[in-house]
């Protein structure tokens, strides 16, 4: 089964976040709980934890792009 | 956007984030972790821990460092006390840190509500300890009166940065008001904690921070907190540099070696971050 994950929504008036690292390749096994990818706030670098356990799938965006909270950041396939 | 240090990673749960923030928001209450973008947020909230911010969330003063919003907030509320104990108690806070917006249009700078939350926590949370980490409350002694009565464990007073960078920094503030308010607070409780903390990173030397740990040890300051300044925005106070670790546990040595009984000295050390840690440390001492 397919899950994606979704940009969280650091503070509340976050309009969009770049993620700078991804910290798993497409393919990778991923445990919920370890970090996935980072994305850099004005203050540090956030090292964003999974939310399910699988293999990822895909990686939705490259690093350096900016991406909004909500939006789907990666696909997990899960079982 | 300089590229942040290594030693400025953090890690972020949503899930546990979204938990504890829901519980917050049904109790009407508000956190300084969210509302000064605490990059420790996501690390203290999967523990169940937070730092409240009693009196609303809005500011009368507009340091130039702080991301609490500045503005007009409203009058207390009255179930605040409660709710916050409450709070305190679904989380199993075993040490709560209450801490306030600057409230210079209360004639008490809000000091009547701070004691009312540490009394409602006595009667939650029996056996939890409780820091509150106030503003100056303009040194008016009847305001800290009314918070020192109310017996906390650790009272905190940031002085935030050195005396040279004050007005910059915080310009509706004083340093010599805030050695003041420490001072007092010693002088009228001497089984007090007392408690104080500065941001590195906004342009000062090390020969003035030196002189910064001279000045509150003189005001009988007990514990100290060191942290790296994290500029909020753009808008907000130009960061100087980022301090390595090393140059962290170097100005830890050096409070240690001045005579403080505990010292909290890192890149993300902040004032109320893992606080109980510094009165288990002091306890140890006797």
């Amino acid at each position: 089964m397919e899950k994606q994950l979704a940009m969280p929504r650091l503070r509340p008036e976050m309009t969009s976040g770049v993620l700078c690292a991804w910290l798993k390749e497409e393919g990778d096994t991923v445990e919920a709980g370890e970090p996935l990818y980072e994305v850099e706030t004005d203050k540090v670098v956030n090292q964003i934890e999974a939310t399910a356990s699988g293999v990822l799938k895909k990686q939705l965006w490259e690093e350096g792009d900016q991406v909004a909270p909500g939006d789907p950041v990666a696909i997990l396939e899960t079982e | 956007m300089e590229r942040k240090p290594e030693w400025l990673r953090v890690r972020y749960n949503q899930e546990a984030v979204a938990e504890v923030a829901q519980l917050l928001g049904e109790l009407r209450l508000n956190t300084v972790c969210k509302e000064a973008n605490c990059p420790n947020l996501g690390e203290c909230y999967r523990k169940h821990t937070a730092t409240f911010m009693i009196l609303g969330s809005q500011c009368t003063r507009n340091c130039r460092f702080c991301s609490v919003t500045p503005g007009h907030p409203q009058p207390p509320d009255p179930e605040e006390p409660e709710n916050v104990a409450a709070a305190a108690k679904k989380l199993g806070l075993r040490h709560v840190v209450l801490t306030c917006p600057t409230r210079d249009d209360l004639p008490d700078g809000g000091a009547e509500q701070f004691a009312q939350t540490v009394r409602a926590i006595r009667r939650a949370c029996p056996g939890a300890t409780v820091e509150t980490l106030i503003s100056d409350m303009q040194m008016n002694t009847a305001a800290l009166d009314a918070v020192i009565e109310a017996r906390p464990e650790v009272l905190n007073h940031n002085v935030e940065t050195v005396r040279a960078l004050q007005k910059a920094v915080r310009p509706q503030a004083d340093y010599e008001r805030s050695l003041a308010v420490l001072r007092y607070c010693k002088e009228k409780d001497a089984a007090l904690l007392t408690k104080t903390g500065f941001m590195v990173g906004l342009g000062e030397t090390e020969e003035q921070i030196g002189e910064l740990m001279d000045d509150v040890l003189a005001a009988g300051c007990d514990v100290l907190t060191i942290g790296q300044y994290l500029q909020p925005s753009p808008e907000h106070y130009p960061l100087d540099r980022y301090a390595s670790p090393e140059d962290f546990a170097r100005y830890k040595a050096m409070a240690l070696d001045k005579g403080f009984r505990y010292v909290a000295s890192a890149p993300l050390a902040r004032s109320s971050y893992k606080a109980w840690e510094a009165l288990e440390g002091v306890h140890d001492l006797h």
